[in-house]
């Protein structure tokens, strides 16, 4: 168990270790100049001496390579450098941030459930009847609906409407119920289709026909018996989908000025603050490989089987 | 069967969902909830452009809050006027000496005198190479209230470049007491508010300074945030929820205005909009080609359909309400002397309506810019439109960064800029940036034949109205060569809501929060 653990670990670090490279290719590819961003040049007159000065102090008028070293050397030590329009730490900035993403991510997962759930299972339990049309309308509405269109509806029924919710901010849980049911709607579809395919086929197994034949109720049935099974696909797809819920957060983030990683790096993208992308970009990739870590750890709790080592599982 | 693991299985799905609820409760705080209900007024406004730092040496944020103050600002004419600093003069070419007002004090208590508006000018340049390389300072020197600045270089703009909001004044004994990291969350300034919470990319809370020199606020609190998305910027000020709304979306403009308790104030930017013509390009080397395609710019129909009337049309690279702004008639749609220019520049229609020369038609390469302004992809569209008609065919290639597209290609032929292009209520730095050798505005490396030497004059001239007339001089010459063409200078759309008095927005964008900003 040790061993498995040690050798995912390293496989993560890995992992970061050439998803940063590749960003900072990809980064320096495309078009784009950080020096004009730091200078302001589009407020005043800017001599290209100032521009060769401010190149040469951030190390950008070095080879590639030279400056992918540099910044792996100071991630080592665990400085990701300093932004370039605001000169704070990089750290500082992640770590200001990440509270709100993973209160947003919370707050999807949550509404991704409270969702996802009872759709699935009415899907299951009234196959090609009305509840499972209704469920298969929703999932088409919520997979071919981009994130931002439904976050304006939902701010224009429940905030400029009836007033109800606050359209932008954070601070109260109240800020935080339309940006997660925007995030929670966009990624329920597949998880109601994962959870009524899994329900479908637990409920066509021997052990639900035998308990049917002791005369146990349907409903009993469905939540003590098939759900917890039909559950093992969905946590174990939960975890590769925390890399989609930030993808997606960045979207909406900004849409509702919710303060977190995802609106932070939409605006160092757009400025090419080159160590702020790299640090989302490390923060991402180490929070995405976690989720994953402990999606195998929610298996384990969820199938005896795979907790006592006692087969497969799923 | 043994139920022990189902039992664990189902307490642990609790123990997800539970602490899914309490990760999203607990950071949560309910502040901000019962403002305003003793009384006191209170402001909400929303801009575009969300801010990570205050930090006043390296974002406007600061200053449009009311926190911050520099030594002189812009009036309403945007002429440069005394605002820390009562009074200037040039000493000699090199020197400038300011003396501040007395009776002012930061935030913080201390008073404003010479040595510390030194000290926060030394932090500026420091910390903020924008700033730095906009002062171009070889000195400072601090006596009483008398600051003196050697600059390396004779700067007679000098005064224009104190405007900027990066050359706030902050208290430097603040910053020391609090830390950098600290102050900058929360600066120290003389401004009529203070900081009682900034929260990164969401909002500022600001209290009024009761100690303010030029007059206490009339409003107690001001709430002010940002929002990138335009649609919900507009909702947002379609609900009320707030007060002054910057950057309204334009399609919503038609319902806000039908709402008696919302108004929208159009303000002309000092951004301005305009085609570069490639001076490598044999295709507009000629200038009455670059002449004709000036006159196949419908630029009334740019105004009216694209910015639904909230723009101006241009005729040069400065607000036309500047005292060097731009002057006279703009160029109309004009087909027929189009077609006339390009038939004595050669250019014959052939059978199938299309321009050629020697044989080879005339097409355009022209790159658009897809950044900042929703208007900027759109422009080329309509000139497409109609140099089509005039039998020349435009091929348009997108680009995010047209100086940088510019930079690595030769192949086109003319491409969309956009720049503020008076942004401290001066044109001399946009005219060296966009029209000499190696200006960080001119990509292109366009050149004008006769510029240069009013130019270098502009450069060695410090009395304002000799300033205007050389710069008026300057767009002179710059239109005659039609190295540019000047499209439009979009509109600030912003919403206020009728219970908001004695405050206007300006087209600098510079004083948000004010002193005199008051609710009915």
């Amino acid at each position: 168990m040790l061993k498995h653990a040690a050798t995912r670990l390293l496989q993560l670090m890995l992992m970061l270790v050439v998803l940063s490279m590749i960003t900072f290719i990809l980064m320096k590819l495309a078009p784009g100049d950080p020096v004009r961003t730091i200078l302001k040049a589009d407020e005043g007159a800017v001599t290209e001496e100032d521009q060769r000065e401010v190149r040469e102090k951030l190390g950008l008028d070095m080879p590639l390579y030279q400056q992918y070293g540099v910044w792996l050397a100071g991630v080592a030590q665990l400085d990701l450098g300093k932004s370039y329009t605001t000169n704070r730490d990089v750290w500082h900035l992640l770590i200001e941030r990440l509270p709100a993403t993973v209160r947003l991510m919370a707050g999807s997962v949550l509404a991704l459930i409270i969702i996802a759930l009872p759709l699935g299972m009415l899907a299951a339990k009234f196959q090609n009847r009305l509840p499972d049309h209704i469920s298969r309308m929703f999932a088409l509405l919520g997979s071919s609906m981009p994130s931002f269109w439904l976050g304006l509806l939902l701010i224009y029924l429940f905030s400029y409407k009836l007033n109800w919710l606050p359209m932008m901010g954070g601070g109260t849980i109240a800020h935080l119920i339309l940006p997660s049911i925007t995030l929670g709607f966009v990624m329920a579809p597949e998880y109601i289709r994962l959870l009524r395919a899994g329900l479908l086929d637990t409920l066509s197994q021997e052990y639900i026909r035998a308990a049917r034949a002791r005369g146990i109720a349907e409903w009993r049935i469905l939540f003590r018996h098939a759900l917890q099974a039909a559950l093992l696909p969905v946590v174990s797809i939960m975890g590769m989908s925390m890399g989609a819920l930030m993808a997606g957060s960045v979207v909406t983030e900004s849409l509702f000025g919710w303060p977190g990683l995802g609106s932070m790096a939409m605006e160092a993208i757009t400025q090419r603050n080159y160590p702020v992308i790299q640090g989302y970009i490390l923060l991402t990739g180490l929070f995405i490989g976690l989720a994953n870590w402990m999606s195998d750890i929610g298996l384990g709790l969820l199938d005896p089987r795979i907790r006592h080592g006692k087969g497969q599982g799923l | 069967m043994n139920s022990q693991p189902q039992i664990q299985g189902r307490n642990s799905l609790s123990l997800m969902l539970i602490c899914l609820i309490m990760l999203m409760a607990g950071c949560s705080t309910d502040k901000d909830a019962s403002a305003g209900q003793d009384g006191s007024k209170k402001a909400t406004i929303i801009h575009s452009l969300p801010n990570e730092t205050m930090d006043p040496h390296n974002e406007w944020i600061a200053l449009r809050a009311g926190v911050t103050e520099t030594l002189v600002r812009l009036n309403e004419r945007m002429e440069v006027a005394p605002w820390l600093a009562s009074s200037w003069e040039a000493k000699d070419e090199l020197t400038w000496s300011f003396t501040l007002r007395e009776g002012i004090t930061f935030h913080d208590g201390t008073k404003l005198d010479a040595a510390a508006a030194k000290a926060s000018f030394e932090r500026g340049i420091a910390d903020s190479g924008a700033l730095a390389a906009g002062l171009r300072l070889a000195s400072i020197e601090a006596s009483g209230q008398e600051l003196i600045f050697k600059t390396k270089e004779p700067h007679p703009a000098f005064p224009t470049e104190l405007v900027h909001p990066t050359a706030s004044i902050i208290s430097v004994t603040a910053e020391k007491e609090a830390g950098k990291e600290a102050f900058n969350k929360a600066p120290v300034g003389t401004g009529p508010f203070k900081v009682v919470q900034f929260i990164p990319g969401q909002e500022i809370s600001l209290e009024r300074y009761e100690g303010y020199w030029d007059g206490i606020a009339k409003l107690n609190t001001v709430k002010f945030q940002f929002n990138a998305d335009a649609n919900v910027r507009t909702l947002a000020f379609q609900s009320k929820q707030a007060d002054i709304v910057y950057h309204l979306a334009p399609e919503a403009l038609a319902a806000i205005e039908a709402d008696p308790q919302l108004a929208v104030q159009s303000v002309t930017s000092l951004r301005t909009h305009y085609f570069t013509y490639n001076p490598k390009s044999s295709n507009v080397a000629d200038v009455k080609v670059r002449k004709a395609i000036d006159m196949l710019i419908d630029r009334d129909t740019i105004v009216q359909n694209i910015m639904l009337g909230h723009a101006l049309p241009a005729n040069g690279p400065f607000n036309p309400n500047l005292p060097f702004g731009n002057q006279g008639e703009y160029q109309k749609l004009n087909q027929s002397e189009a077609l006339r220019l390009l038939e004595s520049a050669g250019y014959k229609p052939n059978a199938d309506g299309k321009l050629t020369k020697n044989g080879q038609p005339l097409v355009l390469k022209l790159v658009a810019f897809s950044g900042i302004n929703p208007e900027l992809p759109l422009i080329p569209l309509i000139v497409q439109s109609e140099a089509a008609k005039a039998g020349i065919a435009i091929e348009i290639v997108s680009a995010e960064f047209p100086d940088v597209y510019i930079l690595d290609h030769s192949d086109w032929d003319l491409s969309t800029s956009s720049y503020l292009t008076s942004p401290r209520g001066d044109g001399g730095s946009f005219l060296n940036a966009a029209y000499l050798p190696g200006g960080s505005s001119n990509a292109a490396n366009v050149q004008v034949n006769g510029l240069e030497p009013v130019l270098k004059e502009l450069n060695a001239t410090g009395e304002v109205e000799k300033r205007n007339q050389l710069t008026r001089e300057a767009v002179r010459i710059i239109n005659e060569a039609k190295v540019h063409s000047f499209i439009i200078n979009p509109n600030i759309l912003v919403g206020v809501n009728s219970r908001i008095t004695d405050w206007s927005p300006g087209a600098e964008e510079f004083y948000i929060v004010t002193n005199q900003l008051d609710v009915k």
